[in-house]
Parts: structure tokens; C-alpha cells; sequence
């Protein structure tokens, strides 16, 4: 299956992915609302994108009670609107912290890769984020403990 | 032909009986007893406050059971486990022979003894029907008086809200959730109750429940009555193991189980609430009485009885309630007086962390703050993450001891994401719900 593979070392930390997912998501120009995320390095001098791997325990597939997480066409792990009840478990159970809960709707919702047309790829200038048939993998983990150890050894 | 027997219909037994048809190799018959039509529990609470209709609470409809060509016994009762003779006799006298059998015979609510906690107007909120009987009873601007201050009594207590009612929740403990946090997050969960007009009784034992003119009148040890419209008993649970007299079985606090859910009799599995097995952190035998446990051990079970060779690593402690917008979660060894603690507290919003560690190792933590802050929903995932890994945080130990609110940096730069990709529970990857198919 494709999936999102992320080279932060081509993140420049400019967030258009995240105002392309939110917009996909939720209809609103709302970073808070995006299920892709970019977090800073060294200081705010290199960035990274963080989002769902599509794990192939799907934690919050299986521990959902009413069967509101399922598996789209795109192979993606996605929310049931009508099924979601708002319950959080999901929230709990996912490892990777790539949950989310909207207050407004009261339902989770996650990366659902846009049906198989991404939009944080689409938007990424720079090919950080690509769309591709490759086997899904902790993507940023090496960026991070690389410049996170310089700056914990810094201090 | 295997003759699969499952004894209840919870969260347990639905999943043992999905996986063993996801992973049996040969047509095998299975049975299922259950006393009630298997519905979710979980999800009691969103019926309560009217947003899903009864018919969502259901996880199998009898459509649904026949497609997995599955026998049903329902409205019926396990009475008693003859494992000599592999039969288990129902409440009304019928004898089920079995090849192998799961016990996932769950709860039950119990209600402090005190006079009148049987009396009209009282519930507990724990089965389905209990559910209809609180929300037939419960109308705007009724008073609602919730006795006992855990886990159970906050997943209801927003829907309570949600239907109109004023609150008034009593604990006989000195503090809100005992079992669940730390007295810091109690105390910050308390003062949230009461700036949403909740009122919050610690330390109150209840002595007697009366009818006065059709009303509740809640008496104290101390302290002034309480007149209300409605008791809600959530002081308990208590599993169900009664039955199981005689049968043989290895019975400590529950059923003993091994690493593959098996029981001390080779052919019996126990799953769920009723099941004592491994804790994923301490490593010791316990009773997690929570949907992820019964969910897995009931997947671990399922996938043994149909043939599979499935271990299980052991079951995470993990909760989370929302109390009026308010997130609460605990993992783990959350309450392990041996262990490390880092706290920070930002009274304020209110947000709160305590990190609990054994050596380089996260074993539990706590996390409160507003369900609108998406670090708090990404922050919780990524602490289950860290205390499920059990990777080491050597690196960063130093700077989350001064930090402890900045978990993101040190879940992505110790590479919890590539412990955690090759994890599965049953060696393969899930299938989605619904997609199970029918025995070949």
C-alpha cells in the first residue's frame, strides 16, 4: 500500500501541510485542527512532520467498541462519523500519540491519507512529505535523536 | 468438529469469537451463552445522554451472529463447569458439551450495604436495562445524587449533566477517584466540578437511603441529608465467578491464566474481567477490569482455541474519563509508591503530568488537561506509547525531571515509533471490524 513517507531533512517548517490537512479535514484553516504535525528541532532551526504510520496492529481499530474504525480502500485506519460516540479510547490505546478528538463534533478522527489523495503531500513544496508504495517506518525518529542529542548534550 | 464454547456475551467473548473465526483453519461450531444480547458497556453512557439511539449499543445483532455461524444461548445463564466432563449446565437445566471452552463472564455492579440501597429510585449503572431505568427516571432539573466518586460514576456523570440534572456527587473516601489519581489530579478535577456547578461531598459515608413523599433522603454519618430525585449506586464491581464453584479451576482474586489465557485446566480459557493475568509492567498476575484488557486477552484467547500458538506480553492499566471538557488518564503503574515521580502542575488551565519511573523506564503516568488542547491528546497517546514500549529514556530522564510536560520531543528522538511498529497482538496485521469471514 502507499503511504506517507516523511524526510525531515526536506522539512522546511513552513506548515503548509498542516493548513492543507486541516482544510481537507475540517473544512477550516485551523493548524489545530490537522492530523499531520510539525514539530521543532534545535530551537526552531530544523522541523519535522509527524502523523499517523497506518500501524498494522491499528491500535485504535481494535480497541474501539462499536466497530467505528475501520480499513478504507486506500488502506488507511479511519474513523465512522456515524458510529464514532466520542468515547476516547481510541485516544488512550494508539501508542503514537496520531489520535485526535474534535470538542465540536465530540467525534475522534485521524489520518485517513485523504481517501488516497493526501493533501499535506500535495501541499509540501519541498517533497518532505511524498505518497508512496513503500513499507511504512518511523520516519523522523534518526532526525530527532540526532539533533535532540546535540541540544541535550548542550546543556 | 471442534466444539468452540463461549460463556458471556461482553466485550471478552465478541472478541474471542470474531478472532476464532479470523484464524480458525477448519470449520469449527461455536456457542455463545450470554444473559443479555451482547451490547457494549463502553458505550452505555452515550445512550444515556440520548446522542445514539439503544439499537447503536449492540455488537452483534442476531444477523450478524448467524453470518459467523454461531449457536446462541441468550437470556441464558451459565449455572455450573463440569471440566471432567467438558459440560457446562445452564440456568435452566440445559448441558452444553464443549471441546474447549472461554469464561468471560464479566461484572456485576455492587451496591454499598446500607438500608434503603435496594429501595425505589435507586439504580446502579452498569447493564443495559440498569441504563434504561436511570434515563427513564432522570428529567430536566432533576436532582441527581451519584454515591461513589470512580471511574464508572465519571463516564455517566457528563450525561447526567447533558439531560438537565443538577449533580451532587458523594464519596465516602476523602478524595474524587482514589483508584484512578493521584490526590494533585483529584483535587485539580474537583475544583473543575464545582466551577461547573457540580456539587462534590468527600468523606461522606451514607448511613440510610429513605423515601420521603417519592423523593430520595440521603442520611450521613455527619453532615446534613440530601433530598434528591435520584440514586446512582457506583460503588463497585464485583466479578462474577460464583458459578464456577467446583469446577476445578485455579481461582486467586480471579481465574489464574498463563500467557496464552489459559486457564489451570488446559481446555478452559478465562478472558476479561474474570481473568488474573499478566501485567504488562510489573510483570505480576492482576485483574485489569477495562474494555483493552478484555479486548485483547479476548483476541489472545480466541486465536488459541482456533488453533494458533498466541502469547500475550501482558495488560496495560489505562483510564481516561472526560469530566466536563476536562481529560483525565492514567497508565500503568500510575500508583507505585516505589517508583520515581516527576510532576508539574499548571493549576490555571488546569493541566497536570506526573511521569513514573523505574530506573531509564517510564512504568506510569498521569495526564489531566483540556480537551481542546490537542497536546494533551497527542501527549496522552504518546505517554501510553512510551509506558507500553518500555524504551529506554536514559537520554532524556534529566530534562523531563525539569519538564515534565514536554513528552513529544522525547517520544520522537528515542525512537518509540520503530519499538512500536513491529508490535501486533496476534503476530499479523488487525482486520477491520466486519470484514471477519464465515468459517470456510
Amino acid at each position: 500500500m502507499r503511504v506517507l513517507k516523511l524526510t525531515p531533512d526536506k522539512c522546511t517548517g513552513c506548515l503548509r501541510c498542516e493548513l492543507a490537512c486541516a482544510y481537507m479535514q475540517t473544512g477550516e484553516f485551523q493548524p489545530a485542527k490537522s492530523v499531520i504535525r510539525v514539530s521543532p528541532f534545535e530551537g526552531h532551526t530544523s522541523y519535522a512532520p509527524y502523523t499517523c504510520t497506518q500501524c498494522a496492529e491499528g491500535w485504535c481499530m481494535t480497541a474501539c467498541p462499536v466497530g467505528a474504525i475501520t480499513i478504507t480502500a486506500a488502506g488507511a485506519k479511519d474513523v465512522l462519523d456515524d458510529k464514532c460516540v466520542g468515547c476516547k479510547l481510541c485516544t488512550i490505546a494508539c501508542p503514537y500519540g496520531t489520535m485526535f478528538y474534535d470538542p465540536d463534533t465530540r467525534k475522534a478522527f485521524k489520518c485517513n491519507l485523504c481517501g488516497g489523495a493526501p493533501a499535506c503531500a500535495d501541499a509540501c513544496p519541498t517533497a518532505a512529505i511524498t505518497y508512496e508504495e513503500v513499507a511504512t517506518a518511523d520516519w523522523i525518529g534518526d532526525f530527532a535523536h540526532e539533533r535532540a542529542a546535540r541540544v541535550l548534550a548542550a546543556r | 468438529m471442534t466444539r468452540h464454547l463461549v460463556i458471556g456475551g461482553g466485550t471478552a467473548g465478541m472478541n474471542a469469537l470474531r478472532t476464532i473465526r479470523e484464524e480458525e483453519g477448519e470449520r469449527s461450531e461455536i456457542t455463545l451463552v450470554s444473559a443479555e444480547r451482547p451490547y457494549s458497556r463502553m458505550v452505555l453512557p452515550y445512550y444515556l445522554d440520548r446522542s445514539i439511539a439503544e439499537s447503536h449499543v449492540f455488537t452483534a445483532t442476531a444477523a450478524v451472529l448467524a453470518e459467523w455461524n454461531v449457536k446462541t444461548q441468550l437470556g441464558r445463564r451459565a449455572a455450573a463447569l463440569d471440566t471432567r466432563a467438558g459440560v457446562c449446565t445452564l440456568d435452566d437445566g440445559t448441558k452444553l458439551a464443549y471441546d474447549d471452552c472461554l469464561v468471560a463472564t464479566g461484572s456485576s455492579a455492587v451496591r454499598a450495604p446500607v438500608p434503603g440501597a435496594d429501595g425505589r429510585g435507586v439504580h446502579s449503572f452498569w447493564t443495559l436495562d440498569e441504563a434504561r431505568g436511570v434515563l427513564a427516571h432522570i428529567a430536566p432539573g432533576s436532582h441527581v445524587v451519584l454515591i461513589g466518586a470512580g471511574f464508572i460514576a465519571f463516564t455517566i456523570l457528563n450525561s447526567i449533566l447533558a439531560l438537565g440534572a443538577r449533580l451532587t456527587i458523594v464519596e465516602i473516601a476523602p478524595r474524587i477517584l482514589p483508584r484512578m489519581i493521584d490526590p494533585t489530579g483529584a483535587e485539580l478535577v474537583e475544583g473543575w466540578l464545582r466551577r461547573h456547578g457540580v456539587a462534590v461531598r468527600t468523606g461522606a459515608a451514607v448511613t440510610r437511603i429513605e423515601d420521603r413523599g417519592g423523593r430520595r433522603r440521603l442520611r450521613f454519618k455527619g453532615g446534613r441529608d440530601i433530598l434528591c430525585d435520584v440514586v446512582i449506586m457506583a460503588t463497585g464491581i464485583k466479578t462474577n465467578l460464583e458459578w464456577l464453584a467446583g469446577s476445578g479451576l485455579r481461582v486467586n482474586r480471579g481465574i489464574v491464566v498463563d500467557e496464552r489465557l489459559r486457564s489451570s485446566v488446559a481446555n478452559v480459557y478465562a478472558a476479561g474481567d474474570v481473568a488474573e493475568g499478566r501485567d504488562l509492567v510489573t510483570g505480576e498476575p492482576a485483574i485489569h477490569a477495562i474494555e483493552p484488557t478484555a479486548q485483547e486477552h479476548g483476541r489472545v484467547a480466541g486465536a488459541n482455541m482456533a488453533g494458533r500458538d498466541a502469547t500475550y506480553r501482558g495488560s496495560l492499566s489505562m483510564n481516561i474519563v472526560e469530566v466536563c471538557h476536562l481529560d483525565v488518564a492514567s497508565f500503568g503503574a500510575w500508583d507505585d509508591p516505589g517508583a520515581e515521580a516527576f510532576t508539574a502542575v499548571r493549576r490555571e488551565r488546569p493541566a497536570y503530568r506526573k511521569l513514573l519511573w523505574r530506573g531509564d523506564r517510564l512504568t506510569g503516568a498521569l495526564i489531566l488537561g483540556r480537551s481542546s488542547d490537542v497536546w494533551t491528546t497527542n501527549d496522552i497517546g504518546m505517554l501510553k506509547g512510551l509506558v507500553q514500549s518500555g524504551n529506554s529514556l536514559a537520554a532524556w530522564k534529566e530534562h523531563l525531571r525539569g519538564n515534565p510536560f514536554d513528552v513529544k520531543p522525547a517520544f520522537i528522538a528515542s525512537r518509540t515509533t520503530a519499538t512500536l511498529l513491529p508490535l501486533t497482538l496476534l503476530g499479523r496485521a488487525s482486520k477491520a471490524p466486519g470484514t471477519t469471514p464465515v468459517a470456510v
